[in-house]
């Protein structure tokens, strides 16, 4: 009987070693005292999300010690071409979510990381390996973290991390690297005003990095800008309908949107929306949001425009049998059109600014990614490169509001391109009392059936002086 | 007396502007704090007797405003009059401001001595500050509404937005676990929560503390789906111009684990001395 037991013994232990075998064969993660729980990477692709080859960033390797073991050593291994040399790593062993006192001493090799800990980590605990200024290899690719460990049986395999997908070196961070290495450059950064607004290498990533914000800007506002503008028009109408209750709500309208800041209607309509269970594309509802904000200031603008145009003309036309609906279409409007010009193209330059306000409920615009690179860097460049996308648009757009009120302030006194008179001549007329073009006077007048009459003095030059 | 060359002459612009630039820092950082150079042991401060702090004070339990009189309370207030106290200083807390701004604040110097906001002491901060030594300990977390099925593994698509505090160790976390998702940062923790609330964001990474604080007090319709151990280490931001500031804490911080202060403010705010 004890014979026999021994013999059970014996089969059972032949049974294990077999089944160890089998197991230690088998590609499997359970068998291991240190199981790879994770390793991923910080991007360092500037104003992207990218891991970039070549470019140091920041490892973060995880595992969990298995039950009734203890690792004293870890080794992560990298394929060729990536390195660990001059890194700096920080360990970190919990327990459940609390720390453990335990220190680790890291010595790099190559592509080879061995990190030694001052007590063995015993079992359960997590242990975070996070090794600043490594280097993936710079032809990109899937990269998977492998190495070895040492428990009390000695040196064992680590199961393979997940792989990390890297992409290749980019022309713009090779750019960035040259200009790193320049001492021209390096003595700019020297200045402190200079390396804190105008830093080179961040200007380049910047630019290129800003792109798809400011792209959005502009589509939001081209798109919000059409809507506004029919908007306006509507309300323009709705002010100076005789009915007034009509007129009262487009007061209502224009004077709520006008007292409140933009930026609490952006929050009431991002927060406000999504709460009675209306979800719209963040997008989609930036554009809503600058269209009917500047539809109220467009209000302002027609109806001031409508307004302008001497009542005589209204009497003119309907002394000729026309309707109200006539009148404006073929007289009114048109004219009003060409003075409002400038006051519109003022407050496009405004709406197009606004949009930098979406930033602040997640739209990714212009100021959303030059804030992102900002906060990574811990320098203004971006915003400086941001100034610069917002004025490749405003500045062409003031200087041509500025021709359109010189040119329709020299028709207003006399002049015009009939007359081919010098820039110099017209712009020493400047400033003189407010006219009609008599030619316009004359086609006016015919289209009225009047004698060309001189017209009182309009209201454009004053509305265009508005903004 | 003989002409500069132009490049001599830039160059002596550009050090006269630098100099300038200089000056008008240590002026401003100086102020009426102790005369001279800081020597050892010894520290300047923005305004005398008084220990200016800054953070952002939508972080609650750490930092954030009373509801009834706007004072800042929290941990870190609480914390910070203790570490006045044994510095021999009053406390003084600066109003709000975003959180990705406070270290380029310290390191500009001149507003505040210090910044205490729940900060994480890490190698890209230390960059710029000098960080003290750790007062407390934190991690992360992944947080969903109630009743949402998302999971660490359906969070990482395109598809998903995931809302951060920008500039806090949360977003680098959120930024390199779910590449594939869209990481969007926000000025403060409490936006990101109301737009998980609201189905803006399938989900939010915060600090543990911080969401289990808020899922307990304010937002019941939040859940945390993953407590992230991650071990980090919250530290007090000082400028590198103020090197004897940074001793003089880390020496109060030290005192105060011993006598038990520290202890009292943890048990006041967690239930428990962490």
């Amino acid at each position: 009987m004890r014979h026999g037991c021994t013999c059970g013994r014996g089969r059972a232990w032949v049974l294990a070693i077999l089944l160890a075998c089998v197991l230690a064969l088998l590609p499997s993660v359970d068998a291991l005292a240190l199981t790879t729980n994770k390793a991923t990477a910080r991007p360092n692709e500037d104003g992207g999300s990218g891991v970039i080859g070549g470019i140091a960033t920041r490892l973060t390797w995880e595992g969990t010690v298995e039950e009734g073991e203890e690792v004293s050593e870890v080794t992560l291994t990298l394929p060729e071409g990536g390195s660990f040399d001059g890194t700096s790593t920080k360990v970190t062993a919990l327990e459940g979510l609390s720390r453990a006192k335990v220190e680790g001493e890291a010595t790099p090799a190559g592509n080879r990381l061995t990190v030694s800990f001052s007590q063995p980590v015993s079992a359960g605990m997590l242990l975070r390996l996070e090794v600043e200024g490594m280097t993936f290899p710079s032809a990109g690719g899937d990269v998977v973290v492998g190495g070895t460990y040492l428990d009390q049986s000695g040196e064992r395999p680590l199961a393979d991390s997940k792989p990390i997908r890297t992409i290749a070196n980019t022309p713009l961070q090779m750019m960035v690297a040259t200009l790193d290495q320049s001492p021209a450059v390096e003595a700019w950064n020297a200045n402190p005003f200079l390396g804190m607004f105008f830093k080179p290498q961040l200007l380049v990533t910047a630019l290129f990095s800003l792109v798809p914000g400011w792209l959005l800007c502009l589509l939001i506002v081209v798109i919000a800008y059409p809507f506004a503008i029919v908007l306006g028009l509507l309300f323009a109408f709705m002010k100076i309908s005789r009915y007034r209750p009509v007129r009262l709500v487009a007061t209502l309208y224009v004077n709520v949107l006008r007292g409140t800041p933009l930026f609490l209607q952006i929050y009431i309509m991002f927060f406000g929306l999504p709460m009675m269970n209306v979800n719209i594309n963040n997008n989609v509802l930036g554009v809503l949001v600058i269209a009917i904000n500047a539809s109220a200031y467009l209000a302002e603008i027609f109806r001031a425009g409508i307004q302008s145009i001497p009542l005589g003309q209204y009497e003119a036309a309907s002394s000729i049998g026309m309707s109200y609906f006539q009148t404006m279409f073929s007289i009114i409007l048109p004219q009003t059109v060409r003075r409002v010009i400038p006051t519109v193209t003022s407050d496009f330059i405004t709406s197009y600014k606004d949009t930098s306000l979406l930033s602040s409920v997640g739209v990714m615009e212009l100021m959303m990614f030059s804030k992102n690179l900002t906060s990574v860097s811990g320098n203004m460049t971006p915003y400086v490169a941001a100034a610069l996308f917002y004025l490749v648009v405003t500045l062409p757009l003031i200087k041509a509001v500025t021709i359109i009120e010189n040119r329709m302030a020299n028709a207003e006194r006399g002049g015009g391109p009939q007359h081919h008179k010098g820039k110099a001549a017209a712009a020493q007329e400047g400033g003189e009392s407010a006219g009609e073009k008599p030619s316009e006077r004359v086609m006016r007048a015919e289209a009225l059936g009047t004698d060309p009459a001189p017209a009182p003095s309009s209201m454009a030059p004053s509305l265009a002086s508005e903004v | 007396m003989s002409m500069l060359s132009r490049r001599q002459f830039v160059q002596g612009g550009s050090l006269v502007a630098a100099a300038g630039l200089l000056a008008g820092c240590g002026s401003a950082s100086s102020g009426t704090g102790s005369s001279g150079p800081a020597a050892d042991g010894e520290y300047t401060l923005v305004s005398e007797g008084k220990l200016t702090c800054i953070s952002n004070l939508y972080f609650p339990p750490f930092e954030f405003m009373d509801d009834k009189t706007g004072e800042p309370r929290g941990f870190d207030i609480d914390m910070s009059k203790s570490l006045a106290e044994h510095l021999g200083l009053e406390v003084n807390w600066l109003p709000s401001q975003a959180f990705d701004s406070l270290v380029p604040t310290i390191k500009a110097g001149g507003t505040a001595d210090v910044a205490i906001a729940g900060m994480t002491i890490t190698d890209a901060r230390k960059a710029e500050v000098d960080m003290s030594d750790p007062y407390i300990d934190s991690n992360q977390s992944l947080v969903t509404k109630v009743g949402s099925e998302d999971t660490m593994d359906t969070l990482d698509d395109a598809s998903k937005k995931i809302a951060v505090q920008a500039g806090t160790t949360g977003a680098d976390w959120a930024k390199e676990n779910f590449p594939k998702a869209e990481i969007v940062p926000l000025d403060d923790i409490i936006s990101a929560m109301n737009g998980v609330v609201t189905g803006s964001y399938a989900a939010l990474v915060t600090d543990l503390p911080v969401s289990s604080y808020q899922i307990k007090n304010s937002f019941s319709s939040l859940q945390i789906i993953e407590e992230i151990p991650t071990g980090e280490q919250y530290g007090i931001a000082v400028s590198k111009d103020n090197p004897g500031l940074t001793k003089a804490i880390n020496a109060a911080l030290a005192e105060m684990e011993e006598d038990g202060s520290l202890d009292a403010i943890e048990t006041e705010w967690f239930g428990a001395a962490l």
